[in-house]
């Protein structure tokens, strides 16, 4: 490693310091490109060459390079002008067929992108009213930390008492840190009184009544009562209807799974929480219209066990039987009923060696980050066993898992507000909107009243997840611009402007108004020697 | 001449540093196949390529950065701030910065605010643009100032005047901002400039003048490679098409796609001093002095130097800095020696002296 110290000459000029040869090019980096030092010669040959070959091709070939070809991770130079450079010499060579080609990256070919209609995602007909004979019975089964934060402030804050506000938030978090109850106390009564000379309607006023509520929770001890999981299903469905997060979610996760099951005639999904089974419809009717024919699909639903002797799960399954019954797709459902991810065992999700495995976790992998020992990593493990094409992961894209509750309570305050901003904005229906709104005040009193087991919403940001999961084998999926462009397209679906999707080194990021809001990822095992414990799953337990 | 197709790789890789013939070039490439002939534009796969980062109130370099978007027009701005001193009392006080927002930035000393315009043609790029994201930092660390980064809306989506609108509705944000003022009592007011590359110097031109015909004060103007342009095909164009990054078609195209539909590029937007323009006589003593920074390897650059002669024929003071071997771009990376030129030239344009607009 070279000197890493810099100095300033008298002239003021920034003397770099010689870089290693495996480093990446600081000064790209900065520009948002990840290129080593060593490999600028290659990259510049590429360079001339794809201009060189743009400007012989004819025009409806390089127009096809913008248009249908997918392209992956742009930070990478290498790869993409490699890809774009291989997608010409593919069209020379077959200048009959401007389709599909391999692209030097890593990852699938482009396939039929899923439909945007939003009733086809919906559709889950009404309780089926008679029983669906399937292919395979239904059965049950009995029951399975912080690096320097980025902080956005989005929201104006015009009005002096709307400074005072977040001011008498930030101090009384502070207080409460310290253990100075006392003090946190008499100043929730003083917001409280300074909330009614500011606008609750939006911004930062909207929001702050939900945080001086749960800082007032924890102080008192109460906590927060924990609805009952079918109540929390209600408001994750309203949540879900008045704003895009679950929508790009699983519309994403579907575009990568349905790239991952190219060429397999047997997939298994695994949804780590079904909930109301949105997700599935729409990737029941995308493989039903795969080129080929479908292949027979298996789900297995996670969900917390129901009360009064319904057995929620297997409705939904049934529901989604219908679906795939309708578009002749043939469809296995079993549902896996545990109130905790980590009670979940692999044995449980009879996961059979010859299909492909599509793993997908929706804002559920957070709750495993709990205190020591924490599931995380096992859980991790006992996935990368059970050897998945592709695991699908989509987060909140913030750290609320800071092990300082000032901390902690600080970027809970800016991110909520950015949502509540965001959901102000799509949602004009009045009951929906505060149910929608309620749903996330029971994220928000999560974080702030609980500590400890109890403490589930334990957000963190991409780079962490990274991390994990190369960690527990795995190796990043790029989402390619065909996700990006539907992301995209959805988008313009709900009529309000200031959502936004980014790319990022391969992941697609939501966010409002430039500031990320949750995240997705997509992940397959890399090869190689299992990391330990990861083949429990074959011995018997 | 214009519409050459020929690939003239090895000039412009002479003079410029590797690092810096990658970017460009990279940029170059994806922005040809985002550019349609029917005059549309892939906003999608733009989007997508785009390298973006986001605002972070945890300073990093000693600058910290946060957005604020307008709630009734939907305009997004990126504040730069210079972070308080660390093991202060301030930096206690507010470690994301927060605290700033109600006082000014300085009681006891002038602290310039540049009003920064992102370049791209009109099309390309925003505020959050990695690369401009880390230019607007560089300017915080070099010159001293709050740097407010305007996110205007780009062509062909939106046209003339939309980016004009857009920057005027900044400016005025700006200069209404209590906690952007600075000076002793006497003097406290935000001391705003104008800056911006490319497209974003054309804005600051007509910025400006809307700035002066409303009695808004702005103390100078920095226009760095401005994109001007006229009907008539100069030496220049001649001499650089497709030499160094950049041709002519390219530029008829961005003008076609900003300028209202059917108009050439005589039209005032473009050639500000053309047959169509005016003189701006009139604004002598409002019009901010400005400085105009010419790269000598730029196309645009008759154009650019005709600007100036127009300033300077309507009495206004302009300086011009010419750097000969540059070429567009040159200030994305701080590894060449007009970088560091173009940096202590700004830093000595906005820093306090008199505030006079107009030199004797």
């Amino acid at each position: 490693m070279g000197p890493s110290s810099t100095s300033h000459a008298g002239t003021g000029k920034l003397i770099p310091p010689f870089p290693p040869q495996t480093q990446l090019d600081g000064l790209l980096a900065g520009a948002g490109y990840k290129v080593r030092s060593s490999d600028l010669h290659h990259v510049a040959q590429r360079l001339e060459s794809l201009e060189s070959a743009m400007v012989s091709s004819p025009s409806h070939v390089v127009s096809h390079l913008a248009s249908d070809t997918v392209h992956y991770n742009p930070a990478d130079l290498v790869s993409w002008v490699d890809s774009l450079l291989s997608e010409l010499t593919h069209s020379h060579h077959h200048p009959s067929n401007p389709s599909s080609s391999s692209s030097s990256s890593s990852t699938s070919p482009p396939s039929r992108p899923l439909p945007v209609d939003l009733d086809d995602l919906f559709s889950v007909p009404s309780a089926a009213i008679n029983w669906v004979q399937s292919e395979m019975p239904l059965s049950q089964q009995p029951p399975p930390p912080p690096p320097p934060q980025q902080l956005t402030v989005v929201t104006t804050m015009e009005e002096d008492s709307g400074i005072r506000l977040v001011h008498a938030l930030m101090t009384c978090a502070e207080l409460v840190q310290r253990g100075d109850l006392h003090l946190a106390g008499a100043l929730v009564d003083e917001m409280t009184a300074l909330l009614t000379s500011i606008n609750t309607e939006c911004g930062i006023g909207k929001v702050a009544g939900y945080f001086i509520d749960a800082l007032s929770r924890r102080i008192v001890g109460a906590g927060s009562v924990p609805a009952p999981p079918h109540e929390t299903e209600i408001l994750y469905h309203h949540f879900y209807e008045t704003s895009p997060y679950l929508k790009f979610a699983h519309f994403t996760a579907n575009q990568a799974i349905l790239e991952a099951f190219e060429g397999y005639d047997c997939v298994h999904v695994i949804d780590f929480s079904l909930m109301h089974g949105l997700q599935w419809p729409a990737l029941i009717q995308a493989l039903a219209l795969r080129p080929g024919g479908p292949p027979l699909l298996r789900l297995t639903g996670i969900g917390p066990p129901s009360p009064d002797g319904r057995d929620t799960l297997r409705e939904i399954g049934l529901g989604l039987a219908e679906v795939a019954r309708s578009v002749n797709v043939r469809f296995a459902f079993r549902g896996v009923a545990a109130s905790r991810l980590e009670d979940v065992k692999p044995w449980m999700l009879q996961v059979n060696p010859n299909e492909a495995l599509a793993v997908n976790s929706i804002m559920q992998l957070h709750k495993l980050l709990g205190p020591d020992p924490t599931p995380i990593e096992s859980v991790l493990s006992w996935i990368r066993g059970l050897n998945p094409k592709i695991v699908t992961l989509v987060e909140q894209e913030v750290n609320h898992n800071q092990t300082g509750f000032l901390d902690r309570f600080t970027e809970a305050l800016y991110y909520y507000s950015t949502v509540f901003d965001s959901l102000e904005a799509a949602c004009q229906i009045q009951p929906d909107k505060a149910l929608a709104e309620m749903y996330l005040q029971m994220e928000i009193c999560n974080i702030v009243c609980y500590e400890g087991a109890a403490r589930v919403e334990r957000h963190e940001p991409l780079p962490k997840w990274r991390d994990r999961f190369n960690r527990a084998g795995f190796r990043p999926l790029h989402l390619g611009s065909n996700a990006f462009n539907q992301a995209s397209m959805l988008l313009m679906l709900f009529s309000t402007e200031g959502y936004s999707v980014e790319e990022n080194e391969g992941c697609l990021r939501l966010g409002w108004h430039s500031r990320p809001l949750i995240a997705a990822s997509a992940w397959q095992a890399s090869p190689g020697p299992l990391p330990m414990g990861a083949d429990d799953y074959w011995n018997d337990d | 001449m214009a519409g050459s197709n020929e690939v003239n790789v090895n000039e412009s890789k002479r003079v410029v540093p590797l690092n810096t013939w990658v970017l460009i070039s990279n940029f170059k490439l994806a922005y040809n196949l985002l550019r349609r002939s029917d005059g549309t534009f892939n906003r999608d796969l733009a989007e997508y390529l785009d390298r973006k980062v986001p605002a972070n109130t945890i300073p990093v370099g000693g600058v910290l950065s946060f957005d604020h978007v307008d709630r009734s027009t939907g305009l997004l701005n990126r504040v730069y701030l210079r972070a308080p001193e660390s093991g202060g009392q301030a930096a206690a006080a507010a470690p994301w910065g927060f605290k700033e927002l109600e006082k000014p930035l300085s009681c006891t000393s002038v602290v310039p605010v540049i009003v920064f315009f992102h370049g791209g043609s009109f099309t390309h790029s925003s505020a959050n643009s990695a690369i401009y994201d880390t230019l607007c930092r560089r300017l915080v660390t070099f010159c001293g100032a709050a740097v407010v980064s305007v996110n205007y809306r780009r062509s062909p989506e939106h046209r003339y005047p939309c980016a004009y609108d857009d920057g005027w509705a900044a400016l005025k944000w700006v200069t209404s901002r209590p906690w952007l003022h600075s000076g002793t009592e006497n003097n406290s007011k935000v001391h705003v400039y104008l800056a911006g590359d490319s497209s974003g110097g054309n804005i600051c031109h007509h910025v400006a003048v809307r700035a002066a015909e409303a009695g808004v004060e702005v103390l100078g103007n920095i226009l760095l490679q401005p994109m001007f342009g006229g009907q008539k095909r100069t030496e220049s164009e001649a001499r650089f098409d497709g030499k160094y990054f950049v041709t002519v078609r390219d530029r008829d195209w961005y003008w076609r796609a900003y300028l209202p539909e059917g108009e050439d590029r005589d039209h005032p937007a473009c050639n500000p001093f053309g047959p169509r323009g005016r003189s701006l006589d009139d604004l002598v003593g409002k019009f901010p002095r400005s400085l105009v920074v010419v790269p000598g390897l730029d196309l645009v650059q008759d154009w650019q130097l005709a600007y100036v002669e127009g300033l300077r024929k309507s009495g206004l003071d302009a300086k011009l800095l010419y750097l000969k071997e540059a070429t567009i771009g040159f200030f994305f990376l701080p590894n060449n020696d007009h970088f560091y030129t173009l940096m202590e030239e700004i830093k000595s344009f906005v820093s306090p002296r008199c505030d006079s607009l107009q030199k004797a």
